[in-house]
């Protein structure tokens, strides 16, 4: 497996590593904070799957939500009725996601730009509308509550945030992992190939529509995996929440856009951009005024995308740029 | 008899889900990008009617010359500071533009507005015609018909204008037109403006029997994606056709299932059309 890292990388990373771990030692364990910090890193590794498709394989996909919420909604079932340890759930959600994602692709993956995402839209609101409207499955509108049980790693809960904390960080890392291997790979130069001509690829021999199922099950299985680790932390959670379009399919992507689309370090720099700033702005605004945090939102990914469509990571690498000339740039 | 029934109301609210369709396909024929934040400016048409109402005591079925006027004034803006300078960039800007669009107005209206759901009361609001054994309701009845005269407008002024012929020169071939001294800018700023104002327009004359609150748009999006698809993108007689085949899908489609699982079969249908025929169902020249 190459990760495509240099000596240099790889030592800074090591020590961003180190940092990242000791970190939740300097908050209060049972804190907001922490939490923040949690669900930034969820956040980071739903983006960092969704860069697969999205990064990778150039589809704009707007239904991630729909993986997502299947992940939630399998775990906690089968937990429910079962009794089954959500990490077996885990393994759960992702065959199921990985299938989902595969029977969307069959009628989606010849389809490109603009379409594709209407196509991909539509089949998160179909999810959202299947698990509002299938009470006797999904509890309904009402949401549905993961049962308390005494904490244990086996039953996948945790008295004390920081637990979470490094598994929300190792889930980041794994989902990593998986997209830098992806974009190493001869997959992932077949990828490059189709993002930069489809129709070139095709002639050179790539198999374009089965490359592009290929991500598209490994990008919705790690999503399903993530919506049980959501599931875990929250403990409660609602058809329209998971399956949300803002709430998780448009949040998605734009943290990879913002951060750098086709990056490994943008979903990270996205998220941890994205999540405090949203949840500072609700703290300061919410009580008085409903809707300010999402127009702080919109109007950040429209900047962005006005001023530098690749994102944060490449503003960075500019301004870096600037002060060393002669620099590569 | 209900079948009829339920196709003649097809026909009623699909009429006016062509004309708030039409600026969508307009602007992906001219332009070839998709405005994910339409449904917004539906919204936008159903506050300006709403206020109308409210302060100066106009019907909202008047009020819609006034919500196309503002709102295509707004759509002008909106081309200018951002849309334009996406037409030339990436897929992914392009749609997570309009996406960040969406969000803006429809939080901004949400601060703005408040989140209450607001209605307008009109004479007409309750009653009916009857044919024989069918049943007309007024208020759907004179959207309809507010409709169909927005769109034979629209019609002529494709046809007979100048800027509509140089509208369409503009998306058939936009070098060629260019050549020719139509200014593609003026008409990709034309094109937006008129087709949000449109769909505001549409807007304006469905208040009198819905309600209007800032999040009104999430219901119209996949449905109005869905009559440009099955019309065929980019085409404005396709998206008529689109329109009036979702409203007998959708009222056809109440009497086999119940009113939550209405949007499913609209979204079945949606995919299904882009998987099969993604030109549409009357394409093939595009």
């Amino acid at each position: 497996m190459r990760l495509g890292l240099s000596q240099r990388q790889a030592a800074l990373i090591a020590l961003a590593l180190a940092v990242a771990i000791a970190l939740p030692f300097a908050f209060d364990a049972r804190g907001y904070t922490i939490r923040i910090l949690c669900l930034g890193l969820l956040f980071a590794a739903m983006a960092q799957a969704w860069n697969i498709v999205g990064g990778l394989a150039n589809q704009m996909s707007l239904g991630h939500a729909a993986f997502f919420g299947i992940g939630a909604y399998t775990s906690t079932l089968l937990l429910i009725h079962f009794g089954i340890s959500p990490w077996l759930g885990l393994i759960a959600s992702g065959i199921l996601g990985g299938i989902a994602a595969f029977a969307i692709s069959l009628p989606t993956m010849r389809l490109r730009g603009h379409y594709f995402a209407l196509a991909t839209l539509a089949f998160g609101e179909v999810m959202r509308v299947i698990g509002n409207s299938w009470s006797e499955l999904t509890g309904g509108p009402v949401g549905i509550s993961v049962p308390f049980a005494k904490p244990s790693f086996a039953m996948f809960q945790f008295a004390d945030t920081r637990t979470y904390y490094w598994l929300m960080l190792a889930a980041f890392l794994v989902v990593t992992v998986v997209f830098l291997a992806i974009k190493n790979s001869r997959i992932g130069y077949r990828l490059q190939a189709i993002k930069e001509n489809a129709d070139a690829a095709e002639v050179i021999g790539v198999d374009t529509t089965r490359t592009k199922i290929f991500a598209a099950i490994v990008s919705g299985a790690l999503t399903a995996c993530l919506g049980t680790f959501y599931a875990q932390f929250q403990y409660f959670f609602d058809p329209d929440t998971v399956f949300g379009v803002a709430s998780v399919s448009i949040r998605v992507a734009m943290i990879a856009i913002v951060g750098g689309i086709g990056t490994a370090v943008g979903p990270l720099l996205g998220a941890l951009f994205v999540i405090p700033l949203e949840e500072a702005a609700n703290q300061v605004f919410s009580a008085q005024v409903a809707g300010l945090a999402q127009l702080v939102f919109g109007t950040l990914l429209i900047i962005v995308i006005l001023v530098e469509p690749r994102g944060f990571i490449v503003l960075w690498q500019r301004l870096v740029a600037r002060r060393k000339p002669g620099g590569p740039s | 008899m209900a079948v009829i029934q339920a196709i003649l109301d097809g026909i009623m609210i699909g009429g006016v889900y062509a004309v708030i369709s039409i600026g969508l396909t307009l602007v992906f024929g001219v332009m070839g990008i998709i405005n994910f934040a339409q449904a917004e400016f539906l919204m936008l048409g159903m506050f300006v009617a709403y206020y109308a109402w409210a302060w100066l005591g106009l019907d909202p079925l008047i009020a819609a010359p006034l919500a196309f006027v503002v709102v295509f004034a707004l759509g002008a803006v909106v081309h200018q500071l951002m849309i334009r300078r996406v037409l030339q960039a990436p897929v992914v800007a392009q749609i997570f533009l309009t996406v960040g669009l969406l969000i803006v107005l429809e939080n901004a209206a949400l601060v703005m507005f408040g989140s209450s759901f607001r209605s307008v009361t009109t004479p007409y609001q309750t009653s009916a015609l009857q044919v024989g054994e069918l049943f007309v309701s007024v208020p759907y009845l004179a959207a309809f018909l507010m409709s169909v005269a927005c769109g034979v407008a629209l019609w002529l002024f494709m046809r007979a204008s100048w800027f509509g012929r140089a509208m369409r020169a503009t998306a058939q071939d936009p070098m060629a037109a260019r050549l020719l001294g139509i200014n593609a800018d003026a008409m990709h700023r034309l094109a937006f403006a008129l087709g949000v104002g449109l769909t505001a327009f549409g807007g304006a004359v469905i208040l009198p029997y819905l309600t209007v609150s800032p999040t009104v748009g999430g219901q119209f999006v996949v449905l109005m994606f869905t009559v440009v698809v099955l019309g065929g993108l980019g085409s404005v007689a396709g998206a008529v056709v689109g329109g009036l085949a979702v409203g007998i899908i959708q009222s056809l489609s109440a009497l086999a299932f119940p009113i939550q699982l209405q949007n499913l079969v609209l979204f079945v249908v949606f995919i299904a059309v882009l998987a099969l025929r993604p030109e549409g169902l009357l394409g093939g020249s595009r």
